[in-house]
C-alpha cells in the first residue's frame, strides 16, 4: 500500500495515538510546571536545606536516563510496594517528574537573570518576599524563560515516545502496532515522523509569536 | 526628636569590616548629605537603615522602631515608612510608569487601584512627568526614570527618604532635574539621608554633612563648616580631590 492509502486506512488509530501523545504531554507539563516552580523557588531560597532539597531532585532527574526513570516508576516502585500501577499513570508520573526537574533549573536561571535591584526595590517599598517574588521577579523571569520553557514543552512531547516501551498507546506505540500487522515499516515510520514534525512545527510557530509579543515597550493604550 | 538613631553600628562582609562604629542621629525634617570616597561604606550604611543589609551589631531605630531586631513582618511594615531611591533607579520594567507608582500601595492593600492611580498622577505631576503615565520605563531618559523612582518611593508616604547616589548614573545634563525634585522635597520638610557626590547640592540643601572614610564618621557639621573649614586631614584631602 502507498503512504496515502496507509494514512486513509489507519487515520483514526493514528489520530488516537496522537491525541494520547498530546494528552500525556499537556497533563505532564501542567504537573511539571508546579514542580518546576516549587523546586525553582526552593533553589533560590536563602535557606541552605531548601536549596539542598532542590539540588538533589534536579541532580537525580538530570543524572539518570528517562527510560530508567520510567522503568523505576512502572516496574521498580510497584515491585517494592507490591502493587500495580496503570501504565498511563506511571507515564504521567515519569514525565512530570522528569520535566519538573528541568523546569526547576529553567525557573532558577530565569529568577537569577533578574537584576538584584528589582528585589531590593520591591522590598524597600515594604513588600514581603512572596509578593515581591510573584509580582516583580517572576513576571520578568518568565519573559526571559519563554524560549527555554517552550523548548522543554517540545522535549517533553518527544519524550512521550519513550513511554511506548511501557505499553502506553501514544503515537509511537500506535505506529508499532500497525506495523506489526502490515509490515510496512518504512511507510509507517515516515507517517509517524511527519505527524510529530507537524505538531512540533506548529508549537514552534506559536512560540515565536509569543516571544515577539512578550518583548517590552510600546505604550499601553 | 530623633527620626533615625544609629548607635554603635558595625557591619562586616565576612572578614571585611565595612562599618566600624557608626553613631548618628537624624532629626525630623533634617537633610543629611553623606560624602566620602568610593568603598568607604556609604551605601552599606544606607542599606542597613532599611535592613537591605543585616547589621552585624549595634542598633538602628527609625521612628522609634528597632530595625535591627525586627521580625520579618515588622520589618515589612517599617520599610513602608522608609523610602529608598537607588543609583540604578530599579524601576519595574514590566509595568508602566503609573503602575510602578501605584504598585506597592495596591499590592499591600493600602489603597484601591483607583485611589492609587489618582495619587500616582498627583505624584507624577509633582515630578513633572504626568504625560508619561502610560509609558514603560525603558522609553524614558535616565533623569525621567529617576524622577519616577522618587515618585514611586513617595507613593508609600514615607517619613524618611534614603537616596544612594541618585544622580551618579545620569548623563550630566539630567542631573539638575533630579536634584531639583530633591530640593523641592527637602523644602517640603521631608527627612532625607542622601549619599551624593554633588557637593553643590550638599552645600545648598544639607542641614548637616557627614564625611565617612574607612567605616567611620570622620567629620560632620553644617555644610559651611565641613566645606569651608574642614578640620580632619582626611576630609581636607578628600575635598581637595573632588572640588
Ligand atoms: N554584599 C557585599 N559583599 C561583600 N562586600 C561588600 C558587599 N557590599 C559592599 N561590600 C564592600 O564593602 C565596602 C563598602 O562598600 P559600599 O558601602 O558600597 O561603599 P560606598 O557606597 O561608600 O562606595 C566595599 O569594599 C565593598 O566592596
Ligand atoms: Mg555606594
Amino acid at each position: 500500500m502507498s503512504i496515502p492509502e496507509l494514512i486513509v486506512q489507519n487515520w483514526s488509530r493514528l489520530l488516537g495515538g496522537l491525541a494520547m501523545t498530546v494528552e500525556l504531554t499537556i497533563i505532564s507539563l501542567i504537573i511539571a510546571a508546579v514542580l518546576g516552580l516549587t523546586f525553582g523557588l526552593l533553589s533560590v531560597s536563602k535557606k541552605k536545606t531548601l536549596r539542598a532539597i532542590a539540588l538533589v531532585y534536579v541532580d537525580i532527574v538530570r543524572g539518570t536516563p528517562l527510560l530508567v526513570q520510567a522503568f523505576f516508576i512502572y516496574f521498580g516502585i510497584p515491585a517494592a510496594l507490591g502493587l500495580r500501577l496503570d501504565p498511563n499513570m506511571a507515564g504521567i508520573i515519569t514525565l512530570s517528574m522528569n520535566a519538573g526537574g528541568y523546569l526547576a533549573e529553567i525557573f532558577r536561571g530565569g529568577i537569577e537573570s533578574v537584576n538584584k535591584g528589582q528585589m531590593e526595590a520591591a522590598r524597600s517599598l515594604g513588600l514581603p518576599y512572596s509578593l515581591a517574588m510573584t509580582k516583580v521577579i517572576l513576571p520578568q523571569a518568565i519573559r526571559t524563560m519563554t524560549p527555554a520553557l517552550i523548548n522543554q514543552c517540545i522535549i517533553t512531547l518527544k519524550d512521550t515516545s519513550i513511554l511506548s516501551i511501557i505499553g502506553i498507546q501514544e503515537l509511537t506505540q500506535t505506529g508499532r502496532l500497525i506495523i506489526a500487522n502490515n509490515y510496512q515499516a518504512f511507510e509507517m515510520w515516515t507517517i509517524v515522523a511527519v505527524m510529530y514534525f507537524i505538531i512540533i512545527m506548529i508549537l514552534t510557530k506559536i512560540s515565536k509569536r509569543i516571544e515577539r509579543k512578550m518583548s517590552y515597550g510600546k505604550s499601553k493604550n | 526628636m530623633g527620626k533615625v538613631k544609629i548607635k554603635n553600628l558595625k557591619k562586616s562582609f565576612g572578614d571585611l569590616e565595612v562599618l566600624k562604629d557608626i553613631n548618628l542621629e537624624v532629626h525630623e525634617r533634617e537633610v543629611i548629605c553623606i560624602i566620602g570616597p568610593s568603598g568607604s561604606g556609604k551605601s552599606t550604611l544606607l542599606r542597613c537603615i532599611n535592613a537591605l543589609e543585616v547589621s552585624s551589631s549595634g542598633t538602628i531605630e527609625v521612628d522609634g522602631n528597632d530595625i535591627t531586631n525586627a521580625a520579618d513582618n515588622e520589618l515589612n511594615k517599617y520599610r513602608q515608612n522608609i523610602g529608598m531611591v537607588f543609583q540604578q533607579f530599579n524601576l519595574f520594567p514590566h509595568m508602566t510608569v503609573l503602575e510602578n507608582i501605584s504598585f506597592a500601595p495596591v499590592a499591600l492593600k493600602l489603597k484601591t487601584k483607583k485611589e492609587a492611580d489618582e495619587m500616582s498622577l498627583k505624584l507624577l505631576r509633582r515630578v513633572d512627568l504626568e504625560e508619561k503615565a502610560n509609558i514603560y520605563p525603558e522609553q524614558l531618559s535616565g533623569g525621567q526614570q529617576q524622577r519616577v523612582a522618587i515618585a514611586r518611593a513617595l507613593a508609600m508616604n514615607p517619613d524618611v527618604m534614603l537616596f544612594d547616589e541618585p544622580t551618579s548614573a545620569l548623563d550630566p545634563e539630567m542631573v539638575g532635574e533630579v536634584l531639583n525634585v530633591m530640593k523641592k522635597l527637602a523644602k517640603e520638610g521631608m527627612t532625607m539621608i542622601v549619599v551624593t557626590h554633588e557637593m553643590g547640592f550638599a552645600r545648598e540643601v544639607a542641614d548637616r554633612v557627614i564625611f565617612i572614610d574607612e567605616g567611620f564618621i570622620v567629620e560632620e557639621g553644617p555644610p559651611q563648616e565641613v566645606f569651608g573649614n574642614p578640620k580632619n586631614q582626611r576630609t581636607i584631602n578628600f575635598l581637595n580631590m573632588v572640588l
